[in-house]
Parts: C-alpha cells; sequence; structure tokens
C-alpha cells in the first residue's frame, strides 16, 4: 500500500517531504521569546502530551500495584494489628483503672493520716443491691474486721451512709439516699437543723425545715451529729433546690459523695468527732476542708439541742429523729 | 514545438520535454542569483524583477518533471536565502519549492510558447509565490508580511514581462533533437 503511494503520487510526497524538511529547517532557525527556537516549542507540544499521558499512565498503574498487587498480606496484617490495638486497650483500660484506684487510695490514705485519733477502716465496694429501688452496697469488709451495724461509711468527699448487715467478712451499706435511710443534719450558714432523708431517687431530701427558714441554694448541709451514727461537721452535700411545701420546706441535696460511682469506703469504728484540720473557731463562714470536715462557723446562735427537734423550734416537731 | 491544452492523462505520453545543453540548467540558475545580487547593489529598481522565480518557472514548465521542477525551485530558494542578509534559510525555498513542482505539473497542460500565456503564467506565479512566501513568513515568523500591494503588482506586471524576453532567450539554449 505503502508503495503504490509512494509510486503513483512520488511527486507529490516528495513535494510535501522538501516542504516539511524546509519548515523544519526554519523552526531551527527561528527564535521566539526568551531565546528558544521554534523547533524546540514544536517539539515540546509535541512530546509533552505523551510524556503527559505516559506520566498519568505510569503513575496509574503504580497506583493499581501500591493500591492492590502490593497489598496482598496487609489483611492479614491488619487483622493482627487490630488485635494488637485491642489487647493495648485493655492492658490500658486495665493501667488506667489502677492508677485511678491508686489515685483514690491515696486520698483514702491521705484522709486516715489527717485523722490518727479516728478508729477508720478502708473499704472496698464489692456489690451493690439487686434491687433498683434499694440504695445499698456491699463492702469487703464484715465482722472479723470489727465491723458492726449502725457504723457511719463515709469517703473523704463525704457521708455515704452506715452499715446495716454485717457478716462474718462483708457488710451491708445503707446509702444516705436510699428511702429507708436518715441523717440528723445542718444548714452550714444559719445551723437550722433537719432530717437528711432518701426518697427513692438518686438524689436525698433535707426535711422538717419551716418554710420561713431561709434557705439559698448550694449552701451546705452537715452532719449535725444528734443521730449518734455520723460524727459532727461531716459534709453530706450542698442544697440543690428548695421551695415551699406544706408544712416544710421541700430541699434536694447534691450529695458530696458520688454515691453512684463509689469503689474505696472508709468505715468510722467510733462515734467519735473528727478533728478539723485548722481548728480554729474564729472563721466567719463555714468553709469545707479537703477531707470533708467542715469548718465550724463563727457562733450560732441558737444550737438545736436534740435530733427531735431539727429546726430552730418555730417548726412542729418532726417524728422522733432519723431512724438509723 | 508548440501545443495548446493538453488533453488530460492520455496526453502525457505524447508531452514534449525539452533538452538543454549539459549544464544549463544549473548555470542558469546561478546567473539568476549572482545578478539578483550583483544588481541589487545598484539600487531598489532590481527589485522589480524577480530572476530566480522565472528560472524557477522557466525550467519546470520545459522540463515537466515534478520532481526535477520541485528540487529545482527548492535550491534556487534556498540558495536565495543564503544571499539574503536576514531571512533564515527556507523561507524562499518553501515558495520555490512549491511554485517548481506546480510550474512542471501545469506546464504539461497549457500553452508555454505563447507569449501571452507566459506572460499570465508569470503574473500568477509570481502571486501564489508571494502568498506562501507571506503565509510562511506570518505562521513561522509572526512578521505581518502583505499578500498583495500596488508595488507587488508592479513587480509582477514588469517579472512577467520581462519573462517573456527571457523565456525567448532561453529557448535558444534547447537542444534541437
Amino acid at each position: 500500500m505503502i508503495e503504490f503511494l509512494f509510486s503513483r503520487h512520488r511527486p507529490l510526497a516528495l513535494l510535501a517531504a522538501a516542504v516539511l524538511a524546509q519548515v523544519l529547517l526554519l523552526a531551527f532557525q527561528i527564535k521566539r521569546e526568551h531565546d528558544v527556537r521554534l523547533i524546540r516549542y514544536w517539539t515540546a507540544a509535541v512530546v509533552m502530551p505523551v510524556e503527559r499521558g505516559g506520566t498519568w499512565a505510569l503513575s496509574k498503574v503504580g497506583g493499581m500495584w501500591t493500591g492492590y498487587v502490593g497489598l496482598r498480606g496487609t489483611r492479614a496484617e491488619n487483622a493482627r494489628l487490630r488485635g494488637e490495638v485491642d489487647e493495648l486497650r485493655m492492658r490500658n483500660r486495665e493501667l488506667e483503672g489502677r492508677a485511678a484506684e491508686a489515685q483514690r487510695l491515696g486520698v483514702l490514705l491521705n484522709f486516715r493520716d489527717a485523722h490518727p485519733e479516728a478508729q477508720m477502716l478502708a473499704a472496698q465496694v464489692i456489690g451493690a443491691s439487686a434491687d433498683p429501688a434499694s440504695h445499698t452496697l456491699f463492702i469487703n469488709r464484715g465482722e472479723r474486721d470489727r465491723v458492726r451495724r449502725n457504723l457511719a461509711v463515709i469517703t473523704p468527699d463525704g457521708i455515704v451512709g452506715k452499715i446495716v448487715e454485717v457478716f462474718p467478712a462483708t457488710s451491708q451499706v445503707l446509702l444516705i439516699n436510699d428511702k429507708d435511710s436518715g441523717a440528723g443534719a445542718l444548714l452550714a450558714d444559719t445551723r437550722t437543723h433537719g432530717v437528711v432523708k432518701g426518697s427513692g431517687d438518686p438524689d436525698p431530701r433535707l426535711e422538717y425545715v419551716v418554710n420561713d427558714e431561709p434557705v439559698h441554694v448550694g449552701e451546705m448541709i452537715l452532719t449535725s451529729g444528734e443521730d449518734r451514727i455520723f460524727p459532727k461537721d461531716l459534709l453530706i452535700g450542698t442544697v440543690a433546690s428548695a421551695k415551699a411545701g406544706n408544712p416544710f420546706q421541700v430541699i434536694h441535696i447534691a450529695p458530696a459523695a458520688r454515691l453512684d460511682r463509689l469503689e474505696e469506703v472508709i468505715v468510722l469504728l467510733t462515734q467519735q468527732e473528727l478533728k478539723r484540720p485548722n481548728d480554729s473557731a474564729d472563721s466567719a463562714d463555714a468553709q469545707p476542708s479537703a477531707e470533708g470536715i467542715v469548718q465550724k462557723p463563727a457562733a450560732p446562735p441558737a444550737a438545736p439541742a436534740a435530733a427531735n427537734a431539727p429546726s430552730s423550734g418555730k417548726a412542729p416537731a418532726p417524728p422522733s429523729g432519723p431512724q438509723n | 514545438m508548440s501545443y495548446m491544452l493538453n488533453p488530460g492523462a492520455q496526453s502525457d505520453s505524447n508531452i514534449e520535454v525539452h533538452k538543454y545543453y549539459g549544464g544549463t540548467v544549473v548555470i542558469a540558475a546561478f546567473l539568476a542569483l549572482v545578478l539578483q545580487a550583483f544588481l541589487h547593489k545598484y539600487g531598489r529598481w532590481s527589485e522589480l524583477i524577480d530572476l530566480p522565480l522565472l528560472v524557477t518557472i522557466y525550467f519546470g514548465v520545459s522540463r515537466r518533471n515534478p520532481v526535477t521542477g520541485l528540487l529545482l525551485g527548492g535550491a534556487i530558494g534556498i540558495l536565495q536565502d543564503a544571499l539574503s542578509h536576514d531571512n533564515p534559510i527556507g523561507l524562499y525555498g518553501i515558495a520555490k519549492t512549491i511554485v517548481g513542482y506546480l510550474a512542471s505539473t501545469i506546464g504539461a497542460r497549457i500553452d508555454t510558447q505563447n507569449p501571452v500565456s507566459r506572460f499570465l503564467l508569470v503574473f500568477v506565479f509570481f502571486h501564489f509565490h508571494q502568498a506562501v512566501f507571506a503565509v510562511t513568513e506570518r505562521v513561522l515568523l509572526d512578521h505581518p508580511e502583505p499578500f498583495f500591494t500596488l508595488r507587488l503588482l508592479l513587480n509582477s506586471v514588469v517579472t512577467a514581462a520581462f519573462g517573456v524576453v527571457l523565456f525567448a532567450f532561453l529557448d535558444r539554449l534547447r537542444r534541437t533533437s
């Protein structure tokens, strides 16, 4: 075919070749911008698209190689690495748990060291009640550890509850937010007495405070010591809300101890009042210490005489104090 | 020796191909280039006549061989470029290559002995040559070379008229069979 074309159109082909040769000769001599020869422009215009195409094709082939063929062992490696990650996560959680436990135990130890006068026992929470309506838990201390009923259970943050059942190696604790619970309490600012009782809700209430008594949100609520279980001036919590009721105010308490996340607690083996870190009575306002012991405020005007009179006397008598 | 319009392909075998004494073509082309360059020194009037173009057309038409026509045209054009002071090699080469090819192709189909035919032939080829030259200048060199001016028209008329005389002179150099 080519031979036929050249034999038949040889003069024309020769003309084209001669003209083309001279055009190339011209392109070799002519210079355009930046002193670049025209033939370089043309060569670049012809070659660059081919090179771009080649580069694109090679990158695609390379991409396929690295993205597919080269990843033959990746699935197995991925599974192995995932296993390692899971294992390390578990290990990390375990270490985090141990670190948190060490921190909590450190706080308990500090609390114990701060109060050498009081006999206390650190205990670990090992279980809780199976009844959702019952707010109790089990600790790993029992009769063998000299634990007995009606001992106070606290944390450095605040009170937790009291021992209600004692077994040889374990004990059951009734939390202050259980509906059967009760503790003598007083408002830190006014020294108004009341009773902290559970209602079945997560947060307990302060009862038997008359409507005339000024109560403000955030005010601290302390143990009064009248129940003969909790030593005096331990922090129970703060006022979360207060509104007038009939015949007493309805006061909700935000417990200082995190009752839903307890892991380590302290069992007070006596009802002896704990020494305050700074036993100065000149302090104007009651302030909780780092160990949940509250500084005594300056000269309360009228301290209540008994647990049976939780308020300042203006209110009707509440029913015979906390039933602990 | 003369013939009128050639009736197509069947006439190819009947085309009369003129022969010249040895070296005639080369010497004529050389003289045309030398004279063109030489006369240019004596004034711009020499630009009125394009001697290399006339030689290209004449031998293309006479020899009636497209291959030799385009080679002769190309060689004359390249040499003309080489003799110019600033033309890149190939500007005239391209134009005269195409003119040589077309002259040898067309020469077989029209009367090339008649002075009027020769005048018109040179006139047309002059402007065709200028057109190819201008296109090449514009495309490759980016120079605004004109396709047609009155000066070019005058040049073409003078060249065509001179061509009639020159062709008659060159006819005498043919080898008689």
